[in-house]
């Protein structure tokens, strides 16, 4: 039986993995993905497991790949997709690998050391420049020399009365810096407490944003510069400076020396520049060599990682130098592991072959599909809603066609429906160039992942909308309408909406339209009232459809499981209940399908109306001379309407019905927890009587070992 | 807020409030400890962590580990959930949540004024700040003239923090007003407590003794008084017997080996009250009990990642367990 009807028999294997072949098996088995292992030490300390320091080494060289990815990201170098899966490495080239990384690792710190003094230093540069440079544009606004801004600085801070006084005689000190943006109102308040009003603060946005030394981000600064008098206060201002990591900057108060400055601090900041370049170049060079190589190296650390974490829920037996594994395969991948374990052990060279050995056991295996690239994307649907238990009935089967067609039954259009059928072949078709180039729009995944199901929903809509005869929203006239109207072209002319009377203006020769929906109705008036009533009775079938399915699918399972109790306390009510209430509609269905005919159209029964009226067991009944039959009926002498009684004895029928599928709901909730609990009880009681009986049995030295027996048949 | 606060609460908090739980979920069991407390290495105890709501969070760290980097990232993960809080919190939790960290900024503040009083420069002090309680002007508090002054007004500045904090939460109202005002009431007692023992055999007098209690805790007005009086660690203590869960605390405290230190009996105490907050619902409390209780999981990680680092594991199991 094929896997997909069922969840793959599994079987639980014990494993003797030999310890010099261990690592190499279960790389094998890794590779292969049929296995499951079972944690042996769920008790264990992830740090007291055995092989707890392979994998701090392994966290160790995760972390330094990390390290040279995020540099690599830095550098906005992108890392190559090869597509490539190399195997494991033998656990002796991990000591090469490590030895790799630490080599990469400790090169690009220095570079990277060497690269922040530097960026450092040009830092400081490029601000003591525009320290400079604002300064010196300062002064100039204020006149010519230093003396004129210290005035004006003096008339700000100093009282008019004393300046006029005191002016020459006190000397202001100033110092200049760079300041963060963000920092500048703390800054600036903080200043003017501190030294209660009496600096004088000016300053200056820098343009241009100055680089990170450390992230290489983007930083926005200022420079200040700030007037004070006297020793006490300039200290005070200094430690302000320091507290706020503002950068204070030697600034000469001449104006020649300034430039001179200026003109000494441009060519330094040139030569770094080059230096810089160099700098940069080599660390260039360096990630270079790592890109190509980088996604293998993370590959297989992760799989030696995972090897490492497989082997520590095996058992060790010290005897036999030998690690126990437990595993879950499927009963048909039996022959692979073998063959996968004798292939380890031979890599490994060694010369005991490790054992693969069936076990029986009462625990529920896991539930594993086997799926491809095609059913792949149904299981994973049916999963949204919960997993099968082992051996169940597997749904997907049936969503292949009846999750396409149920959309379709929806969207049932041919136009649009052959354009996302076109879509879904786009993907099929170019499936392995559009898998290679991995992306990671996730909406796009979501599309690429259903493509099969698109394609499908596709091919099913164009199904449907030739049903509906919906192309775009318009009808196709494919084959010719069946209804051929004889009004006189005056008439036509002077009246707007004419009835097309199916008696007269019906082409019973030809019979209906040979597929699909008749055109004309395109153009008629109830058009959507005439779709609605054919689409909700179409639903209606099929979602019932598609219900009584599931409720087969259910009493296959209880077949399969032996449970002859919820055959009886389930699947019976459930499936009385659902024919009595929802199949009666779909058959009423039917039967209003093929007995009303054009001659009596006005006694078709309303069948919305009819099955509310089931429940509150309310008849409008004919009048006695209606005799059921379609043939000219005049429904003033019938009686008959939409809401009348339709066929002989309906009410009857109807009512048993309705009691058939109301006495189903105790059946179906009262009657199976009951049986389970008195099942239980008696298990309980069984139980207790052999305990008993053994105990008294050892007491009186197995005397009587009749009633012993006789208890285990009971 | 109208009549009945807790019906609108999670209009503005409600997302908070199950945030705040959610970390709360992620606290150390007693059974992580256990396994915590049988690490031989910082690296095993990093193993471990790892399996707990930590994750990562030393991931990028080379071995061999330091207990300092342990703690600089312990801190650093309560504060990145700290700020979270903060940065997505409306008023009145907004205000709430910056009392919070107020305490952090008070402490940091003695921290640094402690240091510039003993010589130390302050680039050796910043890092030693609660990150919690960093703001931009601390780093300038040494321009101080008077940094004796500013110690002693300092803790001033702290009593009327805690009062302030306590008539917050008292005007909140409802069950913030219940959890909060008896975390702070214990808190302030806590702290009178604290401050009479250190004070034996200081030159501290006892009317400056009395101006430094705060007065928002159960044993003010007759309690603080009865401590003002006292003159040595058994008057603290009949002071202690006359409230009913003070008393408690000061049985079986001793220096000989097995029992507990008053401090340790306080945190344990603070523990059980703050756990406690998580039984109500729609209200603040619960973000302060999770800075709390996070607070006391930081200090257990680190004096058990300090025994282990300096082999001496006889005191290992002195940590308090949480849940």
């Amino acid at each position: 039986m094929g896997s997909v009807f069922r969840s793959a028999e599994m079987s639980l294997c014990q494993i003797f993995l030999q310890s010099e072949a261990a690592y190499t098996c279960v790389s094998e088995l890794g590779e292969l993905g049929l296995v499951q292992f079972k944690d042996l030490n769920p008790d264990v300390n992830a740090f007291q497991r055995k092989f707890v320091n392979e994998i701090l080494r392994c966290d160790e060289m995760e972390r330094k790949l990390r390290y040279i990815d995020k540099e690599l990201k830095k550098d906005d170098m992108k890392i190559p997709d090869t597509g490539e899966n190399p195997k494991a490495p033998a656990p002796k080239e991990m000591v090469d690998l490590e030895a790799t990384f630490e080599k990469i690792e400790s090169e690009l710190r220095e570079v990277n050391t060497n690269a922040e003094a530097l960026r450092r230093n040009y830092l400081e540069l490029s601000e003591l420049k525009e320290v400079l440079k604002k300064t010196q544009n300062f002064f100039a606004e204020h006149g010519e020399g230093h003396h004129t801004i210290v005035d004006d600085a003096q008339n700000a801070l100093v009282h008019d009365e004393m300046a006029t006084t005191s002016a020459t005689a006190v000397q202001l000190g100033f110092v200049a810096g760079v300041i963060p943006r963000e920092k500048v109102p703390a800054f600036e308040r903080l200043l003017w407490f501190a030294c209660r009003g009496n600096v004088f603060l000016r300053i200056d946005e820098i343009a241009k944003p100055l680089e990170d030394p450390v992230t290489g981000d983007a930083i926005f600064k200022c420079v200040f510069i700030i007037f004070f008098q006297g020793e006490q206060l300039k200290l005070r201002v200094r430690k302000i400076c320091e507290g706020f990591r503002a950068t204070l900057y030697p600034c000469p108060e001449s104006s020649q020396e300034r430039s001179e400055m200026l003109n000494g601090v441009s060519t330094r900041l040139e030569d770094l520049n080059t230096v810089l370049h160099q700098t940069e170049d080599h660390r260039h060079r360096v990630l270079a060599n790592c890109l190509k190589e980088i996604r293998n190296w993370i590959i297989k650390v992760k799989k030696i990682k995972a090897i490492y974490h497989t082997l520590n829920m095996c058992n060790f037996d010290v005897s036999h130098n030998s690690l126990i594994a437990e595993c879950w395969t499927p009963v048909s991948a039996l022959e692979n592991v073998q063959q996968a374990l004798s292939h380890g052990t031979e890599l490994s060279g060694s010369t005991v072959p490790s054992i693969l050995h069936r076990m029986h056991t009462k625990e529920t295996p896991p539930t594993f599909f086997h799926t491809n690239k095609f059913t792949k994307v149904f299981q994973s649907i049916v999963h949204s809603y919960g997993i099968a238990s082992y051996q169940e009935v597997n749904p997907a089967l049936y969503t292949i066609i009846t999750f396409p067609f149920l959309f379709a039954v929806m969207f049932g259009d041919l136009g649009h429906g052959f354009i996302m059928f076109l879509f879904g072949l786009w993907m099929v078709v170019m499936e392995k160039k559009l898998m290679s180039s991995k992306s990671d729009n996730e909406i796009w995944n979501m599309f690429f992942g259903g493509r099969y199901i698109i394609m499908l929903m596709g091919l099913f809509s164009v199904y449907t909308g030739f049903i509906y005869n919906d192309a775009f929203s318009k009808s196709l006239n494919m084959f010719g309408s069946s209804w051929h109207p004889n009004y006189s072209e005056p008439l036509l002319d002077s009246v707007e909406t004419l009835v097309l009377d199916p008696e007269y203006e019906f082409d019973n020769v030809t019979g209906p339209y040979p597929f699909g929906l008749d055109p004309i109705w395109q153009a008629s008036k109830n058009k959507i009232t005439f779709t609605n009533s054919f689409k909700m009775k179409l639903s209606v079938i099929l979602g019932i459809g598609q219900m009584l399915l599931g409720v087969m699918l259910s009493l296959v399972n209880h077949i399969y499981f032996r449970n002859p109790l919820n055959i009886f306390t389930e699947f019976i009510p459930e499936i009385v209940f659902l024919l009595c209430l929802f199949g009666y509609l779909v058959g009423l269905i039917f039967f209003k399908w093929a007995t009303f005919t054009v001659h009596c159209s006005t006694c078709a029964p309303s069948l919305l109306i009819h099955f509310i009226n089931m429940f509150l067991f309310s008849y409008t009944m004919p009048n006695d001379n209606f005799n059921y039959q379609c043939d000219h009926t005049n429904p003033k002498l019938t009686g008959c309407k939409a809401t009348t009684v339709f066929y002989r004895y309906q009410n009857y029928a109807q009512i048993a019905l309705v009691l058939g599928a109301v006495l189903c709901i105790p059946i179906m909730l009262c009657i199976k927890p009951f049986v389970l609990r008195a099942r239980h009880n008696r298990k309980i009681r069984r139980a207790d009587n052999l305990q008993a009986v053994s105990q008294s049995a050892l007491i009186h030295h197995e005397e009587y070992p009749e009633e012993v027996k006789q208890i285990l048949i009971f | 807020m109208g009549s009945m606060p807790e019906m609108y609460f999670n209009i503005d908090h409600g997302y908070l409030e199950g945030l705040v739980r959610g970390f709360k979920a992620g606290i150390l069991k007693q059974g992580d400890y256990l396994n915590l407390v049988q690490c031989e290495t910082l690296d095993d105890l990093k193993l471990h962590l790892q399996s707990t709501d930590y994750g990562n969070f030393l991931a990028n760290e080379p071995s061999p580990l330091s207990v300092s980097v342990i703690d600089d990232k312990l801190k650093e993960k309560l504060v990145i959930e700290f700020q979270h809080l903060r940065n997505q919190c409306l008023e009145p939790l907004a205000s709430f949540l910056d009392f919070i960290t107020y305490s952090y900024m008070i402490d940091n503040i003695i921290l640094l004024i402690t240091g510039t009083l003993h010589q130390r420069p302050i680039n050796e002090l910043i890092p030693k700040c609660h990150p919690l309680g960093s703001f931009e002007q601390m780093e300038a508090i040494h321009i101080a003239s008077t940094p004796a002054e500013l110690y002693n007004a300092l803790h001033t500045l702290l009593i009327a923090y805690l009062e302030d904090f306590y008539s917050f939460c008292n005007e909140m109202g409802g069950a913030t007003a219940d959890v909060m005002c008896e975390a702070l009431q214990f808190e302030a007692d806590r702290r009178a407590f604290i401050i009479t023992i250190n004070s034996f055999g200081t030159e501290l007098s006892k009317e400056d003794r009395a101006k430094l209690y705060p007065r928002c805790g159960r044993l003010y007005p007759d309690g603080l008084s009865l401590l003002a009086k006292a003159d040595d660690y058994d008057q603290v203590r009949a002071v202690a017997d006359c409230y009913g869960g003070y008393r408690e605390l000061f049985e079986g405290v001793g220096t000989n080996p097995g029992d507990k230190t008053l401090e340790d009996r306080f945190f344990e105490q603070e523990v059980k009250l703050m756990k406690n907050a998580f039984m109500q619902q729609y209200h603040f409390g619960a973000f302060y009990a999770y800075v709390k209780l996070k607070e006391q999981e930081n200090r257990n990680i680190i004096w058990i990642s300090e025994c282990v680092a300096q082999r001496h594991r006889a005191k290992i199991d002195s940590y308090i367990p949480i849940f």
